[in-house]
């Protein structure tokens, strides 16, 4: 399958391929209170909204590039939508049949944690929102 | 009623029939037997009769009277027609357009002489029409003023996306030294940017349809409905003229179609039944909008049986464990929204005394997600109202944008009665009545509040300050009072529960709308 890799928590993470609906950068976050550390606010690209999630913190690790301009992985799925914040995009590339395990190795020799976007959501939604 | 009103909207349906009609009959013109052309023809002009026969427009409901009789000859085929009785038609026609457009009046000359040409030549057959016909130079009509257009709303999207991408350049422009750039191209740049947020914005006020549009997605449905269950059932609409965003209103046809469904399977008795209990033999479905502050409120009412509270009573029981007197205690609406959970509906089934429980928790889901609420009120033989309140989604509301910490946020301009500068950065000296900070969990250490909004009644502001007292907020620094285009809240931001919806503004930067009831 065609992989997409980003680093994160000091981890590589790897998302199918048709799953990412853009990558955008000098895009302006906006905070929204009342949510988790993760959650670092809003987007509005293209006419849609997108939540910004920091991979970094969701992972339980430090929050990715706190400071700098990031690049937000944009993701569409079904009905729903997200952004995420990651340290480093690697980039797209091809993985032979993961067997239906967790982690696969690229090419390049990478240790690759395979994630989907629902994955994401329902940790995601399992957190503590509002006042 | 407002006569006016549906005048205007028959007005808009006719021409549409009449210029379709058109293209059929010139069709027709070359393909004289062709029946199924002349059905077409008999459908569109039987549309213009019911509607115009509905607002007692007899003129224009009985020339299409005859030019139906006429095109019934040919319909079965046992007349063959001819090109004059097409052109008879085609007459026929223009007459109706200035007729609709007159709304019913034919006092105009050029009117009554047509009038009268046009209705001998109908009365006659079409064989009679062979024999009379006359040459004569015929006007050639205009078309007339093109004033709406339908586009796709997918074509709308689109050209929202494309101006928001323009817009995303302004962010790249590089940096350019005074060498560089004079201060005249400088500024073209800026009016020039200033110019495409504008557009962006109207765009996005294409987005808004009446809910009359919604509403007649829905006729057809309640007909269909009314027969299947054998009830008799007439739809009025109230505040039917109000704006409101498409996409909103598309995620709201499968709720309203369980609505509909349940009121005419359900709540609207048979005729005879109604008429027994001394009701109108027709039952009644009204659709209400109103704008409620940031919110839009749509109220769906049956004047049927109203939903049986023994149902509801039995699921509390057995369900809930609670007692007798515990639902005696219950407010009305609390009781009411039993039916809206999962087990309501699988407890009682289709079989379920008032049958309102099918279906309710899917629709309360759905109208949960668009960060809306439901409540429903309902009297046994008097009928039953769904009170669907949903934030102004998707559309224009006008709000006043300020910072607070690190967050740009909003507030109704409805909501707000006046602005106040402060000097002090203390909350009691300001006289600030309500901690936003506090409940936004906002760090105070970065508060420097400049100003004082003092908001219109402040329902549900738990604990801040009597109910109609104005209640007094502190915030660092005013943006404005400005338009926002208010889209609803993800499934995530929803959970926060303190929030209408999200605002952008003409620049496509963002505020959050806060919802002060909830906060």
């Amino acid at each position: 399958m065609e992989c997409f890799i980003f680093e994160a928590a000091e981890k590589c993470f790897g998302m199918e391929a048709h799953y990412i609906y853009s990558i955008a950068d000098d895009i302006q976050i906006t905070p929204v209170p009342l949510a988790p550390p993760c959650y670092r606010g809003l987007i509005y690209f293209r006419g849609d909204l997108f939540d910004v999630i920091d991979m970094g913190s969701l992972m339980g690790k430090e929050r990715s590039l706190p400071n700098g301009n990031p690049y937000v992985i944009l993701l569409k799925w079904g009905q729903r939508k997200l952004s995420l914040i990651s340290d480093k995009i690697i980039g797209i590339t091809w993985i032979e049949n993961n067997n239906g395990s967790q982690t696969v190795f690229t090419k390049e020799g990478r240790t690759v944690e395979l994630i989907t976007p629902e994955e994401i959501w329902k940790i995601l939604s399992e957190l503590p929102y509002g006042p | 009623m407002d006569l006016e009103k549906y005048k205007k909207i028959f007005v808009q349906e006719a021409n549409k029939y009449l210029d379709e009609l058109d293209i059929v009959l010139i069709r027709a013109e070359k393909d004289l037997p062709n029946q199924q052309l002349w059905s077409e023809i008999h459908g569109k002009i039987h549309s213009i009769k019911g509607m115009s026969k509905a607002l007692s427009m007899e003129r224009i409901a009985g020339l299409c009277h005859s030019m139906e009789e006429w095109c019934k000859q040919f319909q079965g085929g046992d007349i063959r027609p001819s090109g004059d009785a097409v052109q008879l038609l085609i007459d026929g026609t223009d007459l109706l357009k200035g007729l609709v457009a007159g709304k019913d009046d034919a006092s105009f000359p050029e009117n009554l002489k047509e009038w009268d040409r046009i209705t001998a030549s109908l009365t006659n057959s079409p064989d009679e029409l062979l024999k009379h016909v006359t040459p004569e130079v015929r006007l050639v009509s205009s078309p007339s003023k093109i004033d709406r257009i339908r586009v796709d709303y997918s074509l709308i999207e689109e050209l929202l996306a494309r101006s928001q991408e323009i817009m995303l350049l302004e962010k790249r422009l590089p940096i350019l030294s005074q060498d560089q750039i004079s201060t005249g191209l400088r500024g073209w740049i800026d009016h020039y940017m200033s110019m495409l947020r504008g557009l962006h914005f109207q765009l996005a006020r294409l987005r808004l349809i009446p809910v009359n549009d919604f509403v007649q997605l829905f006729k057809k449905t309640i007909r269909d409905l009314a027969k299947k269950y054998d009830r008799d059932v007439g739809l009025e609409v109230i505040g039917g003229e109000l704006q409101v965003d498409i996409g909103l209103m598309d995620r709201l046809r499968e709720p309203f179609m369980h609505l509909l469904r349940n009121s005419i399977a359900h709540g609207i008795e048979p005729s005879d039944e109604r008429v027994k209990r001394g009701k109108n033999q027709e039952g009644k479905i009204v659709l209400e909008a109103e704008k409620r502050g940031d919110s839009v409120v749509l109220k769906v009412s049956d004047d049927g049986r109203g939903i049986d509270r023994t149902a509801i009573t039995k699921y509390l029981k057995n369900k809930r464990s609670m007692s007798d007197e515990e639902i005696f205690r219950m407010r009305d609406d609390e009781f009411f929204n039993a039916i809206l959970n999962v087990d309501f509906s699988s407890a009682h089934g289709t079989t379920q005394l008032a049958g309102r429980g099918i279906g309710m928790d899917v629709i309360s889901r759905a109208i949960g997600y668009l960060g809306g609420s439901m409540t429903i009120h309902s009297e046994p033989s008097k009928g039953t109202q769904f009170i669907i309140r949903l934030p102004l989604s998707l559309s224009i509301v006008y709000a006043i944008v300020f910072r607070l910490g690190e967050y740009t946020l909003s507030i109704p301009t409805s909501n707000v009665a006046s602005i106040e500068r402060t000097e002090t950065t203390s909350l009691e000296q300001n006289g600030a009545s309500y901690d936003l900070e506090d409940r936004l969990g906002i760090d105070t250490h970065t508060r420097r509040p400049t100003h004082i909004l003092k908001l219109r009644q402040p329902p549900g502001i738990n604990g801040a300050t009597d109910r109609g007292t104005p209640v007094r907020v502190a915030v660092d620094t005013i943006i404005g009072n400005m338009p926002l285009m208010v889209m609803p809240l993800g499934e995530l931001l929803v959970m926060a529960g303190s929030f209408a919806g999200v605002g952008i503004m003409e620049n496509g930067d963002i505020s959050i709308l806060l919802d002060m009831e909830k906060l």
